[in-house]
C-alpha cells in the first residue's frame, strides 16, 4: 500500500450523474487485483475533509492505469465531476483484500445491482485473463442504469438482465435466473455487489447448490487502513458466539456471504 | 543538514522525537499495512483498552464537519488480556516507546486496569482516557476534580511508571482539572481530547450519529486545543503533550512553543497517513533553520 499523487487520463460521464474516471498510477496498478479499493482526494483545502473509498472498475496492468465507476452523490464526489485530462489526485492504496481466484475455478457468476456492479468488471477482466468462463446477472431499476452491461456482455459466456420497470430483460429477481443455471451448469464461486435482497438470496441458494460466495460490501470510510474503525459491518453469529463487528476496509470489503449481516 | 537533537524528556518518559500517534485513530496488528515504518515515531499508542470487551457503537460511527470529523466510536476492543497477549508484542516490535491508553467507566476499572497493565513488561506509560465522551453511562471523569484526582491517585498506587492524564476540553476551567490530576499524582498531562459534538441530517431530521453525539476531532479544534495548552502550562508545572488538530509541523512548532514537550497527532493522519513524518522532518528543519540545536530550547518559548 502506498499513497501517491497520480494523473487523470480522461473522464467520461455515462449517463447523467454516473462517471467513468480514469487515472494512471503504474505503482497502484501493480499491487491492484479486483475487489480492492483506493482512498482518493481530489481536493485540498480539507473541504470536504476525508478521502472517498472507490474500488477498482477496471485494472488496466499493462498500460499501469485504472478505472472508477462512480455516481455523483455529494460535494466529493461533485469535485470528482470536474477532474479534466492531467489534473491530480492523491491516492492511498490498493486497500482491502481483493478477489482470488482458485485453480479449480472453471466457472464463475457475477450478480450485481446498480452501481453494485463497479467492482465486476475488474473481476470479468481478470477471470477471462485466467480462462473462467463468467455468467453475469446485472438488474438495475431501469436499463439506462445497467453500467458497464456491453463490456461485461463481449466477455460473459452468457448474460441474464432484470430490470424493476421491465425496459430491458424482465422485471423480477436476477437471482431466480442464477438457480435456473445452478440447476444444470457447475458455477464454482458466485460474487455479489449492491444488493443486500441478492445477497440473502445467494446465502439461500449456497445451502441447495454447492458454490463458494462472496460479497463485496462499501461503507462509509475515514482511514480504509483498518485505524479508525468506523466502517464496521455485522458478522453472523456462529454457534452462539458474540456480537461482533468486522471492518469493511480491513476485514473485507470482500466478504464470504455467510460471514456477515447486510 | 546539520543534527539537531529532537529526543524530549518529560519527566522520566524519554522519547526519541515528540511524535505520538494519538489514541483511537492509530491501530497495528499482525497484518496492518502503513506507509512508514511506525519505529521512526517518538512512540506508538493503543487504542483505549477497557477490562472487557466492547462493541462499540452501531453506525455511522464518524461523519464530517467543515475542518474536523466527528466521531462516536465508542471505545470498541478486545479488552485488556487480548490487548496484552495479542496486541502489545506488536505494538513492542513496532515501536520500543509504547504507551497503553487505558478507559474505563469508573475509578475502579482504571486502578484494575493499571494494577493488571503494571505486571507487563515493555509498556514505557499509561494514558488515562479520563474524558472518553461515549462511554455508556456518559461518565466523564475529566469533567470532574474530585474524580479526576481520586482516579489518578488510584491508579498512581498500583502504577510504578509514568502515568500521562488526558484532559477533556468540555470543562469550564481545564486548568483546575489539571491542577486536580498534579494532586492526584499524574507525571503527565495530555490534553485536548474532543470537542462534545453532533451533526444532523436535515433530509431524515435526525442526528447523523448512530450515537446521536460525538467528538470533534481535525483543524477545526486547533486554536482551542492550543489556548488549553498554553493555559495549562502557565499554570502547572508538569510535562504537556499537546493533543488538538495538529496536521503539520507547522502546528506541532505552534504546541511546544505553547509550553507542550511532545504532541499527539490522530486525525491528520487519516487522511495522510505520512503526515507524522512529515512533521518530525519539519520539527527538524524548523530547528536548523532558526538556530536551535536542540528541541528542549523552543519548549514553552512563547511565554519565556
Amino acid at each position: 500500500m502506498i499513497q501517491v499523487y497520480a494523473k487523470v487520463l480522461n473522464q467520461t460521464e455515462i449517463i447523467k450523474n454516473h462517471f467513468i474516471l480514469k487515472i494512471f498510477s503504474p505503482e497502484i496498478v501493480k499491487e491492484a487485483i479486483p475487489g480492492q479499493f483506493i482512498m482518493l482526494s481530489a481536493w485540498k483545502q480539507g473541504d470536504p475533509f476525508l478521502r472517498r473509498p472507490f474500488t477498482f472498475n477496471r485494472i488496466f496492468h499493462k498500460e499501469g492505469s485504472f478505472e472508477l465507476l462512480y455516481k455523483k452523490v455529494g460535494k466529493g464526489t461533485e469535485i470528482m465531476s470536474y477532474l479534466k485530462p492531467n489534473d491530480q489526485v492523491s491516492l492511498l492504496g490498493p486497500l482491502g483484500n481483493g478477489i482470488k481466484f482458485t485453480q479449480n475455478m472453471k466457472r464463475i457468476a457475477i450478480v450485481s445491482r446498480g452501481i453494485g456492479v463497479a467492482p465486476m468488471l475488474a473481476i470479468v477482466d481478470s477471470a477471462k485473463e485466467k480462462g473462467i468462463e463468467v455468467y453475469a446477472y446485472l438488474s438495475a431499476t431501469t436499463e439506462n442504469l445497467l453500467l458497464r452491461k456491453e463490456e461485461i456482455k463481449d466477455q460473459a459466456k452468457l448474460i441474464y438482465i432484470t430490470t424493476d420497470d421491465a425496459s430491458l430483460g424482465v422485471s423480477g429477481k436476477v437471482t431466480d435466473f442464477l438457480e435456473k443455471t445452478l440447476k444444470d451448469t457447475k458455477i464454482d464461486a458466485v460474487y455479489t455487489c449492491g444488493s443486500k435482497r441478492l445477497k440473502n438470496h445467494i446465502e439461500s441458494l449456497k445451502e441447495t447448490y454447492d458454490f463458494k460466495a462472496w460479497v463485496i460490501l462499501e461503507e462509509h470510510m475515514a482511514c480504509g487502513i483498518g485505524a479508525c474503525k468506523a466502517c464496521i459491518c455485522r458478522a453472523k453469529k456462529a454457534n452462539n458466539h458474540q456480537d461482533r463487528y468486522l471492518l469493511v476496509c480491513k476485514d473485507g470489503p470482500v466478504f464470504p456471504v455467510d460471514e456477515v449481516e447486510v | 543538514m546539520k543534527k539537531v537533537n529532537l529526543s524530549v524528556n518529560l519527566g522520566s518518559l524519554k522519547l526519541k522525537n515528540p511524535v505520538i500517534p494519538a489514541s483511537g485513530l492509530f491501530d497495528l496488528d499482525g497484518h496492518t499495512q502503513l506507509p512508514y515504518n511506525p519505529k521512526i515515531l517518538g512512540a506508538v499508542m493503543t487504542k483505549s483498552i477497557f477490562l472487557k470487551r466492547r462493541l462499540g457503537n452501531p453506525l455511522p460511527r464518524i461523519c464530517e464537519s467543515a475542518a474536523g470529523l466527528i466521531n462516536a466510536l465508542g471505545t470498541p476492543g478486545e479488552g485488556v488480556e487480548y490487548l496484552i497477549k495479542n496486541k502489545l508484542p506488536v505494538f513492542q516490535k513496532a515501536n520500543k516507546t509504547v504507551i497503553v491508553s487505558i478507559g474505563g467507566n469508573g475509578t475502579k476499572e482504571f486502578k484494575l486496569l493499571a494494577e493488571r497493565l503494571d505486571k507487563v513488561e515493555g509498556i514505557a506509560a499509561l494514558e488515562l482516557d479520563l474524558s472518553c465522551p461515549n462511554n455508556e453511562a456518559n461518565i466523564i471523569i475529566a469533567k470532574d476534580e474530585f474524580l479526576t484526582e481520586q482516579t489518578v491517585a488510584k491508579v498512581k498506587e498500583v502504577f510504578t511508571k509514568p502515568i500521562i492524564v488526558k484532559l477533556s476540553p468540555n470543562v469550564t476551567d481545564i486548568t483546575k482539572i489539571a491542577k486536580a490530576a498534579q494532586r492526584g499524582g499524574a507525571d503527565i498531562l495530555s490534553l485536548i481530547n474532543t470537542l462534545s459534538a453532533m451533526a444532523i441530517d436535515i433530509k431524515t431530521k435526525k442526528p447523523v450519529l448512530g450515537n446521536k453525539i460525538g467528538g470533534l476531532s481535525g483543524p477545526a479544534i486547533k486554536p482551542i486545543a492550543l489556548k488549553m495548552v498554553w493555559d495549562v502550562a502557565h499554570t502547572i508545572n508538569l510535562p504537556i503533550i499537546g493533543i488538538g488538530g495538529i496536521s503539520n509541523s507547522e502546528d506541532a512548532i505552534e504546541f511546544l512553543l505553547a509550553g507542550a514537550s511532545a504532541v499527539e497527532v490522530g486525525t491528520a493522519a487519516i487522511i495522510n497517513p505520512l503526515v507524522m513524518v512529515e512533521i518530525i522532518q519539519g520539527i527538524e528543519q524548523y530547528l536548523v533553520q532558526q538556530g536551535y540545536s536542540s528541541i528542549e530550547e523552543i519548549i514553552g518559548l512563547a511565554f519565556k
